[in-house]
């Protein structure tokens, strides 16, 4: 075999062995579609909660889900898109604890005065299997409102991704898992 | 022909005082005032100045870039609350908190009452919204009022609810120390 022949030789194997790889990758399973999620409203359970932190907590979770962007879709409450889609899992929240602290109190003596928010959150199938259950955290310690506490808890919720959840969205079989953050 | 002027003077008259007091009532209807948009309403952004304006069966947020509005009878609920927040507030009070021998925490003791309007409404597809306006205080509550009489429901009824009794605590706290 000569130089030429050689090269040639070379190019070819190269080449199908591109051709190859451009093959598998086309043949490779499609990533699933990310489920939808809809946020419920949240509810105060036994905390007297003011009326600005429930909202500002709803309105936190929604604009943090559509900023990471792992759900297809973020539905509010009551949402009638909701009945339509496929493959929605449900947010339900219940705070659990809240303290009120005082930002006076914070910019005075610094290690006081923390507003404090504990909610549990239920992920939920349509089918109403519980995926995933959490107590989430959010506080606000140093600088700024009260109110950032609520931003502080979304942050943290809004982490949880579809790959948090053990097993498939729509499966009624999943076992919830239970932890804390 | 005198006696054919005089049957349509009066209906005239009675027209025109009609639309001149409907008019009158609209423009007494408008309320006003300077608010911050915390959180909720739709193509706005958080924290910005403008203006809530109450005005022909809608709230209407108004900053200078942009503007939001909500039909009243939409409204599911209003709530009303008192807090207080720093003067200076924004990066430069955050930067002020840095200011040698305790003049960041002095700053920090100049303090305005605000008040706080909370509402929650449905959008045309029946999905929750909420949104939240800072003001100056004693504001929110004629805001309220003028919500409710447009159609607008509210969850507490009574001046002081549960949330402003919340709210009024942890104020009178901040007052105490």
């Amino acid at each position: 075999m000569n130089r030429k022949s050689m090269w040639g030789f070379l190019f070819a194997m190269s080449m199908s062995a591109l051709a190859l790889s451009v093959c598998a990758q086309s043949t490779s399973p499609a990533k699933p579609k990310p489920p939808a999620i809809e946020v419920k409203m949240i509810q105060a359970g036994e905390v007297a909660l003011p009326g600005e932190f429930q909202v500002a907590l709803y309105e936190d979770l929604i604009q943090e889900f559509e900023r990471e962007g792992a759900y297809r879709e973020v539905y509010r409450d009551g949402d009638r898109d909701t009945d339509k889609a496929s493959d929605v899992i449900s947010l339900y929240t219940t705070v659990t604890k809240f303290n009120h602290g005082s930002e006076l109190e914070r910019d005075v003596i610094t290690v006081g005065g923390a507003t404090s928010i504990t909610v549990h959150c239920q992920f939920k199938a349509k089918d109403g299997a519980v995926l995933l259950e959490r107590d989430i955290q959010g506080k606000v310690r140093l600088i700024g409102g009260n109110l950032k506490a609520t931003d502080d808890f979304a942050k943290r919720a809004a982490k949880i991704t579809p790959e948090s959840f053990s097993s498939g969205a729509g499966s009624s079989s999943a076992r919830g898992a239970r932890g804390g953050m | 022909m005198t006696l054919q002027t005089s049957r349509w003077t009066l209906p005239i008259i009675i027209l025109l005082a009609a639309s001149l007091s409907s008019a009158d009532a609209a423009q007494q209807a408008a309320i006003s005032t300077d608010a911050v948009h915390v959180i909720g309403m739709a193509t706005l952004k958080n924290n910005v100045k403008g203006k809530l304006t109450i005005t022909n069966g809608a709230l209407t947020f108004t900053s200078e870039k942009n503007s939001a509005t909500v039909s009243i009878v939409c409204i599911e609920d209003v709530i009303t609350a008192r807090d207080s927040q720093r003067v200076v507030d924004g990066p430069v009070g955050t930067i002020s908190r840095l200011a040698p021998y305790g003049g960041g925490t002095a700053i920090s003791l100049m303090r305005k009452k605000i008040d706080i309007l909370t509402i929650k409404y449905r959008d045309l597809n029946g999905g929750l919204h909420g949104a939240i306006f800072t003001m100056h205080p004693a504001e929110a509550d004629a805001l309220k009022q003028a919500l409710l009489a447009e159609g607008a429901h509210t969850s507490v009824p009574a001046a002081v609810g549960v949330n402003s009794t919340v709210a009024s605590q942890s104020e009178a706290k901040e007052q105490v120390r």
